[in-house]
């Protein structure tokens, strides 16, 4: 039953609201017709949601307002008991745990960045990142010890003893993030974490969050609504909308190939050369092609600057050196103005 | 969930009809009265106008039958209900003399038999200083003159004693209330079914008179200190209680969440998150218990609890009115410190490096050291146990003269005054409410709180009005509502343009907040002092004590509801070429009615629980009755005299907030703020 590549698995999920959503549940699994739902009154705020997600992926679940996202991840945590289907962590149905195996989890295996940050205004800085850990009942001294190496990781030492309320908005979710991670979980749900942020803070804390990654290396689950964000930092992204899942797929195929209408409007203001990745771009082999080469992984927009540079296409290598395309301006060129590819 | 009984099926849409259809039907009730009036004198039986006796139940006999039973014969198993309630007493006591011995009594211990050994009180220099030094921690140097000026007083005016007593009774009442009202709080929280049940037991401990609840507990516990507490904590816990469970509810969502997500046990969930989360919230509350219970001492000194009130109290009975007055004076300036100390510390933000934990511990210890180095002194030396007698001094004689001298002079006018309100508008508005037929002022009461509610408060109405009528007291009711009604008047009458300046003027908003902020924190009894020593007793100062008591919610409400219109509106009437007559009539007073509604309400509130002092100057009233219920030990009689009290303050209260929720419904607009369909 474990399966260690994906550690999150939720199977034809369904969160209903309503009087006698129970009751629905029990007569029409797998899952209820819109007709149903409408005669009875009742909101589907997931709707048959099936994904996985797996072992050291950045996936972003990205949706507007009343999409599902926030129910999705709610669910995911356990924090909202979904209505029908399954939600598997590391194997573990969640509906089936007692309770004690619930805190359990809570405790060492997951843990979760929130959008107004939720720190406790009478606890310093160090208290609210050691929080977790009084919670364990873990002592005083081992626990603060463990919290000062935090605040060193996140960049804020010498305001352990600050009080939230003496710190700016990107400092306290730097207290959120530190917090999260004293338990050292497996799994790193983040709601919504930068978005009560001024955009310039933002985009530091993006940066400092893909750092903390590339060091941790977490299964991460992050919502946001804002696609910029979410291609920025993504491995994979799920794009929800009215409670279902429209589309997973990597920041690239999302803007390659969209699933629908509503998944293209997103991908249309998004500059490709940011997403788009040499090898969706290259020219095939040619001789021409001269001077260093460069990665098919790379983002177009990381060699921009050294194609428009040279005289010449450059040539284009995988990850065995082996040259498989040549890369010129024109592409380069297309790509930023999204007129090939 | 009071939305239910909103709509039922006659009831028209929120809309402009609904308060102009309350105002017909009002209208329509005061017809049907007066018609009623003209054509009954001989045509209608007496019944319509008097509750015949044969109506009236025993219910006071059966209730203190009951209690008697209860507190004299019952027993629980092989124990009688009586040594319970004394064991409870004694329990009670343990805390309490331990206290008053520290603060006032020192200790008397006997070791075997002949070996006596007295301990002496905490003397005076060494609380004044350990208080000085804890208020200049919570609000620096200004809160730690008032609080030296304030020990200052007590010493020199010979009050220092029975005001350590007041502190004493106030200190293990709110601790009592407290932890009484956050445990309820917390339990409310968890389950909201329980918070609606809760909600209305609390409406009527507030509004139930103190008196009414006294005479119970001294059944069960016996007159002095220990009834004295219980009924303090009783009056004076709810508001810790609605706080607790409001400042939980208001949380944010991810406070819990966060709870959750970290593994929280429940135990752990409240006491390490949700609490200390929502501590400004609990903090407002435990200064209003604060408050509350110094009201309730210095109310409980007529059963005992001695202190401060008890020299008012004495003061006021043998006309000894400067006596009264320095006691006054104490009262007022306890209470002042009492609330600016709370207050500051609920607003208080930790900050850090300025409050290390080693400077906490640090005060700890100093104030340890202080107050063990003023037990060993007092002890070793006692002339360091009392303040110099020389020292002490007593404007009373002076005051009593000087009380004296302004009654002969201003004689005239104070009299005038007195008699012409007496004459031309107490007298008639009593005399009119008192020939009303009973059965008149039940249906338009309950007219009006079906039009205005709904059918729910209209049984509610029916349900309270007829009890009053049948317990044989809707003579004193009467009594009752008519002196709230005319003070009420009156302080809305001083209100509405003091507020109405303030609300235009903000530089005056200032002074007069200062003011209203003051008389807010002052206890009831203490009302009573000047205007006995200028009016003397009847139901002419009783209407200025419960006008000056009412005064702040009136005053209040107007200005902020004045002040809270959008300054857009402001402009746009300026823009359509208003002057500030019209700027006034047309847009800020309709705009500020719903809150000005509100303020009739809350200062209706306050004279019902200004009433229930003013029965002390000689009122005739339900709350007369309470009083004298005290006094014989009448269970039944106080209980329900003062349900009749409770019951005319929620009626008037529901009716009137009601009526002000459509007023600002219908200025909301259609759609705006409504109630789901």
């Amino acid at each position: 039953m474990t399966d260690p590549t994906f550690p999150i698995r939720c199977r034809n999920l369904w969160k209903i609201y309503g009087p006698g959503a129970a009751a629905l549940a029990a007569t029409h699994a797998p899952g209820p017709d819109p007709e149903t739902l409408a005669s009875r009154g009742l909101l589907a705020a997931l709707r048959d949601v099936t994904l996985d997600i797996g072992k050291g992926e950045v996936f972003v679940i990205m949706g507007l307002s009343g999409s599902g996202k926030s129910t999705l991840v709610r669910c995911m945590t356990g924090l909202v008991p979904p209505t029908m289907g399954d939600l598997l962590i590391d194997g573990e149905n969640l509906r089936d745990m007692s309770p004690d195996r619930l805190i359990e989890i809570r405790r060492h295996k997951i843990s979760m960045v929130f959008q107004d940050f939720a720190l406790l205004p009478h606890l310093t800085v160090l208290g609210n990142i050691a929080f977790p850990l009084k919670v364990q009942g873990i002592d005083r001294e081992s626990r603060e010890r463990r919290a000062a190496e935090l605040v060193e990781l996140v960049g804020l030492a010498g305001r352990e003893s600050h009080f939230p309320h003496e710190l700016s908005g990107g400092q306290q979710q730097r207290v959120g993030i530190a917090r999260s991670l004293i338990t050292n979980p497996e799994i790193w749900f983040l709601d919504e974490p930068f978005s009560a942020l001024d955009p310039l803070i933002r985009h530091e804390m993006q940066d400092e969050l893909m750092r903390l990654q590339a060091t941790l290396n977490k299964t991460v689950v992050f919502i946001t609504h804002d696609f910029d964000e979410a291609i920025r930092i993504a491995d994979r992204i799920a794009i929800m909308r009215g409670g279902r899942v429209v589309q997973v797929d990597t920041p690239e195929g999302l803007v390659l190939a969209p699933a629908d209408d509503y998944v293209a409007a997103f991908t249309r203001k998004i500059p490709r050369h940011r997403v788009l990745r040499v090898a969706s771009v290259l020219g095939p082999v040619s001789a021409g092609a001269t001077g260093d080469p460069v990665r098919n992984t790379a983002l177009v927009g990381d060699v921009a600057a050294r194609v428009l540079a040279a005289d010449a296409p450059l040539p284009v290598v995988d990850g065995g050196g082996t040259i498989v395309g040549s890369l010129d301006r024109q592409s380069v060129i297309g790509t930023v103005f999204g007129v090939n590819a | 969930m009071a939305a239910a009984g909103l709509h039922d099926a006659r009831q028209p849409r929120p809309g402009p009809k609904v308060t102009r259809a309350a105002a017909l039907s009002l209208l329509a009730g005061l017809l049907i009265l007066a018609g009623l009036l003209w054509a009954a004198a001989s045509v209608l039986p007496g019944w319509v106008w008097r509750v015949p006796a044969a109506w009236q139940p025993d219910l006071a006999g059966t209730v203190n039958r009951a209690f008697t039973w209860v507190a004299r014969r019952a027993e629980i198993g092989s124990l009688a209900v009586r040594d319970i309630t004394r064991a409870v007493a004694s329990l009670i006591e343990v805390p309490l003399d331990l206290v008053r011995g520290l603060l006032v009594e020192g200790f008397r211990l006997r070791l075997g038999s002949g070996l006596r050994f007295e301990i002496a009180a905490l003397p005076w220099w060494a609380l004044t200083a350990v208080w000085g030094m804890l208020a200049h921690r919570i609000g620096g140097r200004p809160s730690m003159l008032l609080v030296l000026g304030t020990c200052l007083y007590f010493l020199v005016f010979g009050l220092w004693t029975p005001a350590m007593l007041t502190l004493a009774s106030v200190s293990l009442s709110v601790a009592f209330g407290a932890v009484a009202g956050l445990l309820l709080g917390a339990w409310a929280y968890r389950a909201p079914r329980l918070d609606a049940g809760l909600g209305a037991v609390y409406d009527i401990m507030q509004t139930l008179p103190v008196f009414s609840y006294l005479v119970p507990i001294l059944l069960f516990f016996g007159f002095g200190p220990v009834a004295a507490l219980t009924a303090t904590v009783i009056y004076a816990m709810p508001p810790m209680a609605r706080n607790t469970t409001l400042a939980l509810r208001r949380l944010p969502p991810s406070v819990t969440d966060l709870a959750t997500m970290v593994g929280c046990t429940p135990r752990q969930r409240m006491w390490l998150v949700l609490l200390p989360a929502a501590r400004h919230g609990l903090l407002a509350g435990l200064n209003q218990v604060i408050m509350l219970s110094l009201s309730a001492v210095i109310i409980a000194s007529i059963i005992g609890a001695g202190g401060l009130g008890n020299d008012v109290l004495q003061g006021l009975k043998s006309m000894q009115l400067g006596r009264a007055f320095e006691a006054g004076v104490g009262i007022t300036l306890l209470a002042i410190v009492l609330d600016r100390l709370s207050r500051a510390q609920a607003l208080r933000r930790p900050a850090h490096g300025a409050e290390g934990h080693g400077r906490g511990r640090r005060l700890g210890w100093q104030v340890a050291a202080l107050l063990l180095a003023g037990l060993v002194a007092a002890q070793l030396f006692p002339p360091l146990r009392a303040f110099p007698e020389m020292l002490v001094v007593s404007t009373g004689r002076m005051l009593d003269q000087a009380v004296a001298w302004a009654n002969i002079a201003f004689e005239a006018p104070i009299g005038a005054l007195r008699d012409g309100m007496v004459r031309h508008v107490l007298r008639p508005v009593k005399d009119a409410l008192l020939a009303l037929p009973w059965l008149a002022v039940t249906a338009a009461a309950v007219l009006a709180a079906a039009r205005i509610q709904g059918l729910r408060l209209a049984l509610a109405t029916l349900a309270m009005l007829g009890f009053i009528a049948l317990s044989g007291y809707w003579d004193q009711a009467m009594i009752s509502l008519y002196l709230v009604l005319v003070s009420t008047l009156v302080a809305m009458l001083i209100g509405f343009p003091v507020g109405l300046a303030a609300g235009l003027h903000p530089g005056l908003d200032r002074w007069i907040t200062l003011v209203i902020d003051t008389l807010q924190t002052l206890p009831t009894f203490v009302y009573l002092i000047p205007v006995v020593m200028l009016f003397g007793l009847g139901d002419f100062p009783a209407m200025v004590a419960i006008v000056l008591y009412a005064l702040p919610p009136a005053i209040r409400y107007t200005k902020d509801g004045i002040a809270r219109v959008p300054a857009s509106l402001i402009e746009a009437a300026d823009m359509a070429g208003c002057s500030p007559r019209q700027k006034l009539a047309y847009v800020q007073i309709p705009h500020a009615l719903p809150e000005i509604m509100l303020g009739v309400s809350q200062t209706l509130l306050m004279a019902f629980g200004m009433l229930v002092i003013t029965s002390l100057v000689g009122t005739r009233g339900l709350e007369q009755e309470t009083l004298v219920a005290v006094s014989k030990a009448r269970v039944g009689e106080g209980l329900i005299a003062g349900l009749g009290i409770s019951f005319l303050s929620i009626i008037a209260d529901r009716l009137i907030s009601q009526g002000s929720q459509r007023l600002r419904q219908r200025l909301a607009g259609p759609g705006a703020g409504q109630e789901h369909p």
